[in-house]
């Protein structure tokens, strides 16, 4: 960031840009996939859950997986956003945005993959007209609704100092002109204005901390207040937790080095940036590996007969090259590679990030479903196909056309609005020059 | 030119054939299918035919699914063709009697029953026999002094009539929901030559709330009659008291009841929580507006 001082190459750097070749190709397969997943979708919506094949043990399949992975991800902007600003971590300022954004979109659609999870869709409102209080699914459904508004709310305060910035710098009457004057046209920049946004800003870091743990603890609960081997925890809020902490950071570094390469980033989102959130992902890998121990080790000792069941089947069964996919992938590859400094590097910490994110789904996908297949009572005079699962075409129609619809809405919002908030990294270059003088 | 054309035309008329060919060599050999009908009866209504269809594979039987069977009664005709079973995954499947045979199972003492398997991908053509004697069994409770007897006859249906059948293996059973509880403290009876058995019933097991139990004679899979069942209702059992505690515990604050009925705590706290945070969201939309007045008094 040194390099840069002067605030219109700054504001020249950081301004939205018209997508190029690659980036138009990969909207068109981003939409091309969220077509294929509506497709899929019609297809269960009127042909009913069948096509999917989930059946009398394997209820909760790739979906529930998928909304855990989503609510996972989503809790990064909670980690980069409000921990490091009441931390006043000073290298935070081009990432907030790339993490708030990340957690809206996929916030959003765990919230729209819950839905595609119901057999009936359009008793979606009995969630909220018959709401019963007792059930750990009210419960979610309450805090995802309020994790989305506070999200929107910590991403839109500190947009509001970039749309002059945007207003000026488009073109006068278009209709995206039209938009940035509708959702910001009010903000003139002044004291008093600073200080109601600050203050707020404020209020939404401290409480959106809390919000963010009951929203992945109350996740964690769906599957810990039902009796099943792998879920009768005690712990699993904080196992939760902590894997969502890991797995978002991986989606972050990842995100950093794309906008990077995509925008020309480098003098903003540093080698340094990659060091610290390298660095934060081995802490973060660490804890998670703890708690996976305890998760796994602490059953397999005792070996009641239902765990032994489950445990097999992920430690040497049907799902054990999946387990062992994801325990190495999301935690012991990264902490082995980025425990070196030239590990830490742009682009082996990008690799690192992938990797994390991948072996993070799939360990989303080990918690729901060896479980499921893993009854206390013995599957009995059952068709061969309701013990296995492995879900359909739509099942995975559906799933990948809701991770694309995730990426669909970052890169649109790329598109829109800058990824490094602009105002904020002016003030910041303008303090450093102070401080240097 | 036009021999080309032909060469041409040969060549891909060959390559086009060249796969149903092959397709006509790999064709694996169809395996043998052992199919096995059985007869069971029950309170001298229509029977139910029972197919079980087996393979050999690896020197062991397996059943085998999804293949069906047509079955016929008293000659492979298309009038006695009584219907088409389609094994299940466990290789099973069955067919109650057409009412249309009710006449014709009536008047006959011999019954024979054919299975048949054709024109099937997997397995050679096969064909099964079963033949049966028509019988019953007869079953009278007699509750006399509060000694309890169960009377089981077996009769077979023949030219002259129903005839007591000697010698014949019965067992006199109290039917409850997953299986026959046995009602005596032998578990199997012999007909003496009237064709009769009889036991004193003895048990004391709960029935419904009026204490009714059915008790039933059974023979399982004769050779000569297959297997019949005769049942009937007594009151015998001791009367259930119907435990409500679990529908009562519905009208208390449970966290199993109804909505109306949430425990206080969890009305109380979760929403005070949620009161408090969307309190604090809606205070920061409040903020929101005073930002957007704070422009709109900046531009006047």
């Amino acid at each position: 960031m040194s390099q840069v001082t002067n605030a219109s190459k700054i504001t020249t750097d950081l301004l939205p840009q018209k997508f190029g070749t690659g980036g138009r190709i990969w909207t068109g397969i981003l939409v091309a996939l969220c077509l294929l997943g509506l497709y899929g979708y019609y297809r269960q919506v009127t042909l009913g859950l069948v096509v999917t094949n989930m059946r009398d043990y394997a209820s909760w399949g790739i979906y529930i997986s998928n909304f855990v992975f989503f609510v996972a991800i989503s809790l990064v902007g909670s980690l980069i956003t409000a921990i490091f600003r009441l931390a006043s971590v000073e290298w935070r300022t081009p990432l907030t945005r790339i993490s708030e954004i990340i957690a809206v979109s996929a916030i959003l659609f765990a919230s729209i993959i819950i839905i595609v999870d119901m057999g009936r869709p359009e008793r979606f409102t009995h969630l909220f007209l018959y709401a019963r209080l007792q059930s750990p699914i009210m419960w979610d459904v309450i805090v995802i609704t309020t994790y989305l508004t506070i999200s929107v709310l910590f991403l839109y305060f500190p947009l509001l100092p970039d749309l002059p910035i945007l207003i000026k710098n488009s073109k006068d009457g278009s209709a995206r002109q039209k938009f940035y004057k509708f959702i910001g046209s009010f903000w003139k920049g002044t004291d008093a204005q600073f200080r109601i946004s600050e203050n707020a800003l404020r209020i939404i870091s401290v409480m959106i901390i809390p919000v963010a743990l009951a929203i992945h603890t109350v996740t964690s609960w769906l599957f810990a207040t039902t009796y099943r081997p792998g879920w009768d925890s005690t712990n699993f809020g904080a196992y939760f937790v902590s894997g969502a902490f890991l797995v978002g950071a991986g989606g972050v570094v990842v995100a950093m080095y794309v906008f990077r390469k995509a925008y020309h980033l480098e003098a903003y989102i540093t080698e340094k940036h990659f060091n610290n959130m390298s660095k934060i992902v081995v802490l973060l890998a660490l804890v998670y590996l703890y708690f996976n121990i305890n998760e796994y080790l602490v059953p397999a000792f005792k070996m009641k007969k239902a765990e032994e069941h489950h445990l097999q089947s992920l430690a040497t069964g049907d799902f054990a090259r999946l387990f062992w996919s994801a325990i190495f992938m999301s935690m012991i590859v990264p902490v082995v590679v980025l425990l070196f400094p030239k590990g830490r590097k742009p682009f082996p910490a990008f690799l690192m990030g992938i990797v994390v994110v991948v072996g993070s789904w799939f360990k989303r996908y080990i918690i729901v479903t060896p479980t499921m297949l893993s009854p206390f009572l013995p599957m009995y005079d059952v068709p061969e196909s309701y013990k296995h699962y492995f879900p359909s075409w739509e099942e995975w129609a559906i799933t990948t056309g809701s991770l694309a619809g995730t990426l669909l809405i970052i890169t649109i919002f790329t598109r829109l609005f800058p990824i490094i908030p602009i105002h904020e990294t002016i003030e910041e270059m303008e303090h450093t020059k102070q401080e240097k003088v | 030119m036009k021999q080309i054309k032909h060469s041409i035309g040969l060549i891909a008329t060959a390559l086009c054939l060249i796969p149903l060919l092959g397709q006509a060599q790999d064709k694996p050999a169809k395996g043998i299918i052992k199919i096995d009908l059985t007869y069971h009866q029950l309170n001298n209504d229509l029977p139910i035919i029972k197919v079980s269809a087996k393979t050999k594979k690896e020197k062991k039987f397996q059943p085998v699914e999804g293949v069906e069977i047509n079955l016929f009664f008293n000659g492979e005709t298309s009038q006695g063709f009584m219907g088409r079973v389609k094994t299940n995954s466990n290789g099973a499947g069955s067919l109650s009697m057409p009412t249309r045979f009710k006449n014709q199972w009536d008047s006959l003492y011999s019954l024979k029953f054919i299975g048949t398997l054709i024109q099937n991908d997997s397995f050679e053509d096969q064909s099964t026999e079963l033949e049966i004697s028509k019988a019953k069994i007869e079953l009278t409770l007699e509750d006399i002094d509060s000694a309890r007897t169960i009377h089981a006859k077996v009769l077979a249906f023949q030219d002259t009539g129903w005839v007591a059948q000697p010698e014949t293996e019965i067992k006199l059973v109290v039917r409850r929901l997953m299986s026959d509880l046995a009602a005596t403290e032998e578990e199997t009876f012999t007909t003496d030559k009237n064709g009769e058995a009889s036991a004193e019933f003895g048990l004391t097991i709960p029935g419904d709330a009026q204490g009714n139990i059915v008790i039933g004679a059974k023979i399982d899979d004769h050779e000569m009659f297959g297997s019949l069942v005769s049942t009937t209702a007594a009151k015998w059992g001791v009367p259930l008291d119907p435990d409500d505690s679990f529908a009562k515990s519905f009208a208390k604050r449970t966290l199993w009841a109804t909505r109306d009925k949430t425990p206080l705590w969890l009305l109380i706290f979760p929403n005070l929580i949620i009161v408090t945070v969307w309190g604090i969201i809606f205070y920061l939309v409040y903020q929101i507006n005073r930002i957007k007045k704070l422009g709109r008094t900046n531009d006047v």
